[in-house]
């Protein structure tokens, strides 16, 4: 059995991020990734508009991963573990016990403190009830990227793609290069998922169709695709079955949604919030357990990757103090906001310490010259005036500690 | 020519069962299906559930092997080392349905289903405590019980491999000549002969009877659609739910999987033979009636949405013999066949036995059963791990499959060829994210083992490959 202070799952950028923060809190660390590389999901994503925050450069996904790598590569107290699926964590007297599928044996690691950085997973078909056959041909958006940009395999000539997520709209591009004809989008939403540089990018400068409030109701084909369905949606998301049209193709992404891989730690029945289909934390990204901490996109879906590595490494240093038993702990303040807002991480924040915190957020749809406050005590503590606001873009609004009292509140003031 | 003493067509419950039947009475056996895998009828895509054997009217056929079948069931699925949840079912009613029930309770005692009761609310809440508040009352029958119907029409032909007899596969019966005494069977240019031959062929039995000059029956197609719920809806029911049945049949019920996924459904809507196509209605219809027995269910979770087709022909299932001929028909085996199969494989090879059948003594060979990673405990795991490095290596993160567990799936007697083959036998893609994560993975471990591209795999046969051809630039 391996022993060590902190644990964390998964190295994506989160993981990576998170041991450079145990690593700076003085305490040592295991990482465990299923895959054979470090690096998660960024190692599909081989167009840039990576970093720009962090490294204030555009790198592409496997070159912004590399940066992180070559950091934990220099951290003394870090160690890593390829090919090794974790399946278990259970409580000990000491902490916890990580167990993981490894193909040189079985892996136990005995830690004082866990991170979850296990990233998401796609939504598949049965979850927007695609109606219709069950033919080869229908993929998630990732999979066919990761066909395609790690195995060099091509999925389809002509694609329709349901969904305009990020991964969507960049997949629109990607396939359009390799050749094929990518029919359209179909989104049944008002707007795009996406951030507005994916928009542009990937599906405005290629001339691709990105149909709103439109969905695709079915699919045909025994064996192969043969074409879908799709249709315009009402106010209630319904599709008008009267405005119904065929459109013959041999393959359909789906870009539908990403859903926390959180089921690892479903035995510990901790704080959860349905919106973010995962687990609440505090500013620490602390969930309701001690010692257990979330963050990347297993906390909540992140658009940028920067934010996922400010995440893992603010996460990583507390959890490094947390064993270290120097994780200062108060009374907590849960933060509030109107109904715009759709959830905040993290959801608790402690009312000590000077310093700052981050809180990011996103909104239930887009808005227009708005004005996105913080208000505690009665007192407004940070004001910011956001000309667009999206809900494919999270937001993060920076607080100076010193300034909460007894309640935290976020509102956007609409002014058109 | 090869030559057979019995040819068996079709791979679905029905043909399987009587394959092992017939191979472990030493008895010299093909099972030729038109399909790339057996099961794949409507064997694949039912309720899974054992009846307990009160819905058939009593003295009907139906009921006989419906009784008698699910007395089989515990023993041969141990025989066939495949799991069976022995739950019991439950049929709920509120207070109008006491009479309903109890004249089914009383169908039950007829055709000798042992152990019923009628449960009352207190208690009945407390079995299931997500029925809906209106129900009152319920029939408990604990000799129902859950199975994986096309594990177990896997294993029963797997069996029968191993104990000597032939499946060929992608054999689409087209021709039957009877010569002598005997009979060619041919599909396209290839043939066997066979002195006995049983048509089990499904939806196309019509069609096989034709083929042997044998009558000819009416027949009606019948959609059942289901919507599956991710496993951490596990425990939403504990056992089947069934409503009151009714003329239509039993009824949109809740039901677990082996695998602890729930299950909704099916609906029971006229169609054409083969068409399993999932529609809007069929889909709220499920959920328009679901809560009539069950609390609503989270369809946030739902991950699968699929169709099966029944075969119905008049009330009761055709089991007979073209007269003065060795060729046998099964028609209409719609349900509860599932659960009758393996004593109508007893019956048919008893009336084979009439007709001068040759039975042996046979030396049994159990069939190997899979091994699956996800029950072992951790010494079992690192002593397999060291022993095969592959059962260390996870494919399918959502059922935590491992690469050893699909290449034992490849290297199975029947030798899976397809996607859908290998699913049906060890999970992979059937779990949360529907093979979005192991499905590259999969082709790459299958392309190696089958030696052909990746690009010549597909789904559930020719058509329906995954990848298109052409590289990525
Ligand atoms: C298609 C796509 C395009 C994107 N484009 C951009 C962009 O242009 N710019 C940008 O800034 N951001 C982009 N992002 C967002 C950013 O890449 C992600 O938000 C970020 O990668 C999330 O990091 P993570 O570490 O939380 O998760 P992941 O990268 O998913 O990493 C999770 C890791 O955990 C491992 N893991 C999971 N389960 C287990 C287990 N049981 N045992 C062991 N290991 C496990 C996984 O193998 C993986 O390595 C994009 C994301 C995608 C998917
Ligand atoms: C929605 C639904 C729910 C059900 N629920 C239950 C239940 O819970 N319990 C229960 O006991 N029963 C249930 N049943 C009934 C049960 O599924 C069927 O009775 C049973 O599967 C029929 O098996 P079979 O072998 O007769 O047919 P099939 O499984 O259809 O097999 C016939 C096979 O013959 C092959 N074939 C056809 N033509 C040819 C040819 N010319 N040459 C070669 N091969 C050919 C086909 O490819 C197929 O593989 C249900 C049925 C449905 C549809």
């Amino acid at each position: 059995m391996i022993k060590t202070d902190v644990v964390i799952i998964g190295g994506g950028p989160c993981g990576l991020a998170a041991a450079c923060g145990v690593e700076k809190s003085g305490a040592k660390c295991v990482i465990l990734e299923r895959d054979e590389r470090l690096g998660g999901i960024l190692n599909q994503c081989i167009h840039n508009g990576f970093g720009l925050h962090v490294f204030n450069e555009e790198l592409t996904g496997p070159e912004y991963a590399h940066r992180w790598i070559d950091k934990v590569n220099e951290c003394k107290n870090v160690k890593y573990y390829l090919n090794s699926f974790v399946y278990m964590i259970e409580c000990t007297p000491n902490g916890y016990l990580v167990s993981a599928y490894n193909d040189e044996d079985l892996i136990e690691v005995e830690a004082k403190a866990v991170i979850l950085a296990l990233g998401c997973r796609e939504k598949p078909a049965g979850s927007v009830q695609l109606l219709g056959t069950r033919p080869s041909g229908i993929f998630t958006a990732g999979c066919a990227q990761k066909l395609i940009n790690i195995e060099g395999k091509s999925v389809g000539k002509r694609v329709v793609i349901l969904g305009s997520g990020d991964i969507g709209l960049i997949m629109a591009r990607r396939l359009t290069c390799e050749g094929a004809t990518v029919l359209g989008i179909y989104e049944i939403m008002p707007q795009s998922g996406g951030l507005a540089r994916n928009i542009t990018q990937c599906v405005k400068d290629f001339n691709i169709p990105l149909n709103l409030s439109t969905t695709v109701t079915r699919v045909e084909g025994d064996k192969r695709l043969t074409g879908v369905y799709v249709a315009p949606v009402d106010q209630k998301l319904q599709p008008v079955a009267e405005l119904e049209k065929f459109i013959p193709c041999d393959t359909l992404l789906l870009s539908v949604g990403l859903l926390p891989e959180i089921e690892i730690a479903n035995d510990f029945q901790l704080e959860f919030n349905p919106t973010t289909n995962s687990y609440c934390v505090d500013e620490y990204f602390q969930t309701s357990k001690t010692g257990l901490f979330c963050a990347g996109n297993v906390l909540h879906v992140n658009d940028l990757v920067d934010n996922v590595s400010r995440e893992g490494q603010h996460a990583g240093e507390c959890a490094g103090l947390y064993a270290l038993g120097k994780l200062p702990t108060a009374e907590k303040v849960e933060i509030t906001f109107d109904d715009h807002i759709k959830y905040t991480a993290p959801k608790y924040i402690y009312k000590t310490g000077a310093g700052e915190v981050q809180v990011s957020f996103r909104v239930n749809k887009n808005y227009r010259r708005t004005i996105i406050r913080a208000i505690s005590g009665g007192v407004e503590i940070s004001r910011r005036p956001a000309p667009v606001v999206t809900a494919g873009e999270m937001q993060t609004v920076t607080i100076d500690k010193s300034k909460i009292q007894e309640d935290l509140h976020f509102e956007i003031q609409v002014l058109e | 020519m090869e030559k057979f003493e019995v040819a068996i067509i079709g791979a679905g419950i029905v043909g399987a069962s009587l394959f092992s039947e017939l191979t472990r009475k030493g008895v010299k056996t093909v099972l030729l299906e038109k399909a790339d895998d057996v099961s794949n009828g409507s064997t694949k895509a039912n309720s899974g559930i054992v009846h307990a054997g009160y819905d058939p009217v009593p003295g009907t056929l139906k009921a006989k092997f419906n009784i008698r079948g699910s007395q089989m069931y515990p023993s041969m699925c141990s025989r066939l080392k495949v799991d069976i949840l022995q739950c019991g079912t439950l049929v709920v009613a509120n207070e109008s349905g006491r009479e309903d029930l109890n004249k089914l309770f009383e169908r039950g005692i007829k055709n000798g289903v042992q152990g019923m009761r009628i449960v009352e609310r207190e208690e009945l809440h407390k079995m299931e405590p997500n029925l809906a508040d209106n129900i009152d009352i319920a029939l408990f029958a604990p000799t129902g019980a859950v199975i994986s119907p096309y594990l177990v029409c896997i294993a029963l032909c797997e069996e029968g491999v191993v104990n000597g007899g032939t499946v060929k596969l992608n054999f689409d019966v087209d021709n039957i000549k009877p010569i002598n005494n005997e009979y060619i069977i041919s599909a396209g240019d290839q043939s066997v002969m066979a002195d006995f031959v049983v048509n089990c062929a499904g939806v196309g039995a019509n069609d096989v009877n034709k083929l042997a000059g044998a009558p000819e029956y009416p027949m009606k197609y019948v959609k059942g659609e289901y919507l599956l719920l991710d496993k951490s809806q596990n425990g939403f029911v504990h056992r089947p739910i069934f409503p009151l049945p009714t003329k239509a049949g039993k009824g949109i019920l809740a039901t677990l999987t082996l695998h602890h996924n729930i299950m909704l459904g099916p609906t029971a809507i006229p169609c054409e033979p083969y068409d399993t196509k999932v529609d809007a209605e069929g889909i709220s219809q499920i959920k328009e009636k679901i809560v009539q027995s069950v609390k609503q269910p989270n369809y946030k979770k739902i991950i699968k949405l699929f169709a099966g087709v029944r075969v119905v022909s008049g009330e009761d299932f055709i089991i007979e013999k073209l007269p003065d001929t060795r060729f046998y028909y099964t028609i209409g085996i719609c349900s509860p066949g599932l659960t009758a199969a393996p004593a109508i494989a007893e019956y048919l090879v008893e009336k084979m036995i009439q007709d001068g059948l040759q039975t042996r003594n046979h030396e049994f060979v159990s069939r190997e059963p899979y091994i699956n990673t996800e029950t072992m405990d951790k010494k079992q795991l690192k002593a397999l791990i060291k022993q095969d490095a592959r059962f260390g290596k996870i494919v399918c993160r959502c059922e935590k499959i491992t690469e050893g567990e699909i290449i034992q799936a490849l290297n199975s007697p029947l030798k899976p060829t397809t996607v859908d083959g290998i699913k049906r036998r060890v999970r992979p893609t059937m779990g949360r994210c529907q093979g979005g994560f192991c499905l590259p993975k999969l082709l790459k471990i299958m392309s190696s083992n089958m030696e052909c591209p990746e690009e010549e795999i597909t789904l559930n046969g020719q058509g329906s490959e995954i990848l298109a051809n052409g590289e990525s630039k």
